[in-house]
């Protein structure tokens, strides 16, 4: 015959299977029978296949030329014959209906089965097992399936083991099937196929690792070091504004603003990896210093500490409030890195930290967090002042307010004014601008004067970094790749932008002879840049762009009782 | 009524058209005198553009110096506001600044004219009431 018993190499299961099927006989009945040495001598047995003779011979042949396909053809006809759910119809519809490449291990856990083709019981066992074992393989969806797949390699064996007792029960099986290739083929196949549901279960999914975040402890000493050392920004640029208090703040300041960058560095570091800047990213994001606030000591900074993290919790909070549009988050988390960008800057007043305190007390007060968030967010907006001082009187090109003036009309900057006025709320409690000058002298009192250990620190670059998420969401807003140069001059004119609106809004407040910065000084603001006409006032804005709440908190209205809330 | 307010349209328009010739012919005036200190001409164009820029930005100027005396809770438009607004352009402010004070000079020294003038005629008065007095007991 055209049989060629090449080795179990050249034989896929599937070609055996197929062999199986065409030799036995479809309607033979169960009776013990010596069990033949293999497919050979199936193939070549052909009283055995009384009735698929012819077929058998075609199949046969069709096999040695490994057409498969015709085979099938020729099984299905001759199933046609059979009735319905034997073994026999059911492996054969597998054979037609699984795919040609089958997921095989090449070592198979080979243990000795006996010959089964010869043998219609064995057979019938065999293609039992075999559709046993294929069927886990092919039709996962059988009752049989889950359980061998889901059983692990030793369970399989079991399996194994109880089918072959099962045929050893039910044959007197010879030995023979070693020497058999044939047998051997198809035992391996038949251990192949055993074999098979194995890999599935131990594919592994890249999809699901992930990298284990990794957190650095907080190097205490070296932190406390870092804040002392650090160099100071310059003070000299402190003009206009001729303060009694200036001098003992800025060195409170300095030590608030440079634990701010340190921690957001060591924030950095631990919480997103993503963000390449390390170093310069003083203000990265206030969720850095979140994250920071459960694992930093309790140092004598802690005080500070604590003003920070409420500082950043109130921006983290109020911005995963907003829902209304998209930058608003970042915004509010740009708006926070500007603060503590602000914060870094050596010129502080005390009497504009002052204002601040006025303007930062309500919008505090919602926080059950006590009067160390108010001397903190003073300082925050006593820098953003002092910062605009040193603006103000640094830059004398006109081209950069241009600019400024040009990026007036984007909504975002918008939404991070509005985020401003939202932090000075309207309407302060007097009693809050109490509240903050006493703590803060005590305050004052505990720093002693920091010495100047370094020269002018370059004032671009804290401030620049704190800027790196606005500059992400530029890009990601300009919906093409945008080059690292231009992002550069992005980032350069927001710095800008930034300063004079802070300049602005302290000129305002000065010029109505106030030194807190209130509503109404934002709501000039907003007026000089166009956004609130004499058609759309602010209240209107702030329906529009706001949520709920914030209107509520903004907008005066009437409520029962004849009381107004916020009250004016 | 609505006649009426046409008419005050028109008005107010023919008003605003003289506006602008004026400044048009001052910023002429104002574009020869530099083209013959730089030895540069101007285009009409360039002329008429420069006025109608003037004027708009005149008008910005004037609401904004609104905003600002209303944002200081005056209704009057004060130096402070003109001194805010000019607060954008470094020279600018500092010859605002300066002319400010030049003026409150003179205010001040008006002021000490007036003061010691009242004051001599206060003297005087009283010396002659004295006189008279002195004359009447004599």
């Amino acid at each position: 015959m055209a049989d060629s018993r090449s080795p179990d190499s050249n034989h896929t299961p599937r070609t055996l299977l197929r062999r199986v099927l065409d030799t036995a006989d479809p309607r033979t009945p169960r009776r013990p029978r010596s069990a033949r040495t293999g497919a050979q001598r199936a193939l070549l047995e052909t009283p055995s296949s009384r009735r698929l003779s012819g077929q058998t011979k075609t199949t046969a042949r069709w096999h040695s030329h490994g057409a498969k396909s015709v085979g099938r053809l020729a099984c299905v006809q001759a199933s046609g014959h059979l009735e319905g759910q034997t073994p026999r119809t059911l492996l054969k519809n597998i054979l037609l209906t699984a795919p040609e490449s089958s997921i095989l291990m090449p070592k198979s856990v080979v243990k000795p089965v006996p010959a089964l083709q010869g043998v219609q019981p064995s057979r019938r066992e065999s293609s039992r097992g075999s559709l046993e074992l294929q069927l886990p393989e092919l039709e996962p969806p059988t009752t049989l399936a889950p359980g061998l797949l889901v059983t692990g390699r030793r369970k399989q064996r079991l399996r194994l083991s109880m089918f072959q007792q099962g045929i050893d029960q039910g044959l007197p099986l010879s030995q023979e099937p070693h020497g058999n290739a044939n047998a051997s083929s198809l035992t391996s196949s038949l251990n192949l196929t055993f074999a098979t549901p194995l890999q599935p279960q131990s594919v592994r999914r890249p999809g699901l690792a992930r990298r284990p975040p990794t957190r650095r402890a907080v190097n205490v000493s070296a932190f406390l070091q870092d804040v002392r050392g650090t160099s100071l920004a310059p003070r000299d640029v402190m003009l206009e504004d001729t303060q009694p208090f200036s001098q003992p703040l800025v060195s409170c300041s300095p030590s608030v603003s440079c634990s701010l960058h340190h921690s957001s560095r060591t924030g950095a570091e631990d919480a997103e990896r993503t963000i390449g800047r390390r170093t310069q990213s003083s203000g990265q994001s206030n969720s850095q210093l979140q994250s920071n606030s459960p694992r930093k000591p309790a140092q004598f900074l802690s005080g500070k500490e604590e003003e920070v993290d409420a500082l950043a919790l109130g921006f983290l909070n109020t911005s995963s409030n907003i829902s209304a549009e998209d930058g608003v988050e970042p915004l509010q988390d740009g708006f926070g890195k500007e603060a503590v960008k602000r914060m870094e800057e050596e010129g502080l007043n005390v009497s504009e930290v002052k204002e601040a305190t006025g303007g930062q007390g309500p919008a505090r007060a919602e926080k059950p967090e006590g009067h160390t968030e108010v001397t903190e967010a003073e300082r925050s907006q006593g820098a953003v002042e002092a910062e605009e001082l040193e603006g103000s009187s640094g830059d004398d090109d006109t081209s950069g307010r241009i600019v400024s003036q040009e990026l007036v009309s984007k909504s975002s900057k918008f939404l991070q004014v509005k985020r401003l006025r939202q932090f000075l709320e309207p309407a302060p409690p007097p009693g809050a601008a109490v509240l903050s000058s006493e703590p803060m002298e005590p305050l004052l009192a505990r720093l002693p004067p920091r010495p100047r250990t370094t020269s002018t620190r370059p004032r671009q670059d804290p401030y620049r970094g704190g800027l790196s998420h606005y500059v992400k969401l530029f890009s990601f807003y300009a919906k093409m790749p945008v080059e690292k140069r231009a992002l550069e001059m992005v980032e350069k004119c927001l710095d800008k932008y930034f300063q004079h609106l802070c300049d602005d809004l302290e000129v305002f407040a000065a010029h109505a002879g106030r030194k807190t910065v209130k509503p109404e000084d934002l709501e000039l603001l907003m007026r000089r840049q166009g956004l609130v006409t004499d058609q759309v006032s602010l209240h209107v804005l702030v329906e529009r762009h706001l949520p709920l709440e914030y209107r509520q908190l903004l907008i005066p209205c009437a409520f029962s009782g004849n009381s107004v809330f916020p009250a004016q | 009524m609505e006649e009426e307010e046409e008419a005050e349209e028109q008005q107010r328009f023919s008003y605003q058209q003289r506006l602008k010739a004026a400044v048009h012919y001052t910023v002429g005036c104002l574009c020869e005198e530099v083209a013959s200190d730089k030895e540069i001409q101007f285009s009409k164009q360039t002329i008429a553009a420069i006025s109608e820029m003037t004027f708009r930005q005149c008008e910005n100027f004037a609401k904004d110096l609104e905003m600002f005396a209303r944002h200081a809770k005056r209704s009057t438009v004060n130096t402070e506001d003109v001194k805010l607004l000019a607060r954008r352009s470094n020279s600018l402010l500092k010859y605002i600044t300066e002319k400010n004070e030049e003026i409150a000079q003179l205010n001040l020294e008006r002021k000490a004219k007036k003061k010691k003038k009242s004051e001599d005629r206060n003297k005087n008065s009283r010396e002659s009431a004295e006189d008279g007095e002195v004359e009447n007991e004599n």
